[in-house]
């Protein structure tokens, strides 16, 4: 399996490290059911099959984090951009 | 048991020893020579954010080189500007001992610099048989007709991260965290041996 690195190219997954899922947003500590909403976020997670965004970390190359574009059906990677692109995109501050 | 020990180019080096200068594996002209006997002084700059292609210009100008924001090297005659990741930078050089001054001075509050002359070693390889050589411990294509002077790669040999880029036709240079010199230069003398391998050691440490 191979993953496009934007700064890098293309790199052997054994470079990378995963997180996991990238489509989750971390609730609101300060919200009245912050309790459920944690416990959702952290422990009940989604397994999809098919088209998925995964974190993954670029330990042995530009160590910078990217967002995957991957099926986990078949493992075909349609892209990968790094996360910091997104975090500017979004307009939090970079 | 047949003993292969005469088949074995590291044969009584001890593995955690730098095996020593000399001639290794097939005789001949060398396909591979390996020298660390340049220690330049290195820095890492990393721009603080949005001053990514400022500082990349700064470093151009200062240097009298093209340093662009991407995977690749910029080489001149003393100084040498790597990139290693995105805003991020490896400056050697072989005339500025406070390196690390120079470039704070440079760039002001656009970057955060660090000494790291101590940390890497560098290698120095030449030959015909390069590619063949690094090519057994790579995961990415350092065919030369892919990889090309001036291109550079943060990544793993042999299981060994190194920043390593092509300095021209011949010449390779890697970066190795210097508690690894052993290791990697085992796998250097092992896998170079076929070829016929000339290293040249440096004196150890700076002090």
């Amino acid at each position: 399996m191979r993953i496009p690195c934007p700064y890098c190219g293309e790199r052997d997954a054994h470079e990378f490290a995963t997180l996991g899922d990238a489509t989750l947003t971390r609730p609101d500590p300060a919200a009245a059911d912050a309790d459920a909403q944690f416990h959702d976020y952290v422990y009940l997670r989604d397994n999809p099959a098919g088209a998925h965004e995964e974190w993954w970390y670029h330990a042995n190359g530009c160590r910078q984090w990217l967002r995957v574009a991957r099926d986990t059906r078949t493992h075909a990677i349609s892209g990968a951009v790094a996360a910091r692109a997104t975090e500017q995109a979004s307009g939090e501050p970079a | 048991m047949a003993d292969h020990s005469s088949h074995d180019p590291l044969a009584g080096i001890p593995f955690d020893r730098v095996p020593p200068s000399g001639r290794y594996g097939a005789a001949g002209e060398p396909g591979v020579t390996v020298s660390t006997t340049d220690t330049p002084f290195i820095a890492l700059v990393v721009a603080r954010n949005g001053f990514a292609a400022s500082v990349a210009a700064r470093l151009g100008r200062a240097f009298g080189v093209e340093v662009a924001d991407r995977a690749g090297a910029a080489i001149s005659a003393a100084s040498t500007v790597v990139g290693t990741g995105p805003g991020r930078f490896l400056v050697l050089s072989t005339i500025e001992p406070d390196l690390e001054g120079t470039l704070r001075a440079l760039l002001g509050a656009e970057a955060a610099v660090s000494e790291q002359s101590d940390a890497s070693v560098a290698f120095n390889l030449t030959g015909e048989k390069v590619p063949d050589l690094l090519a057994k411990g790579a995961l990415i294509d350092l065919d030369p007709r892919v990889f090309l002077p001036g291109h550079a790669a943060t990544t793993v040999i042999a299981h060994i991260g190194v920043t390593l880029w092509r300095v021209h036709e011949s010449g390779w240079r890697l970066l190795v965290a210097r508690s690894f010199e052993a290791s990697f230069t085992r796998f250097l003398v092992a896998s170079g041996a076929e070829f016929g391998l000339a290293l040249e050691n440096g004196t150890a440490g700076r002090g």
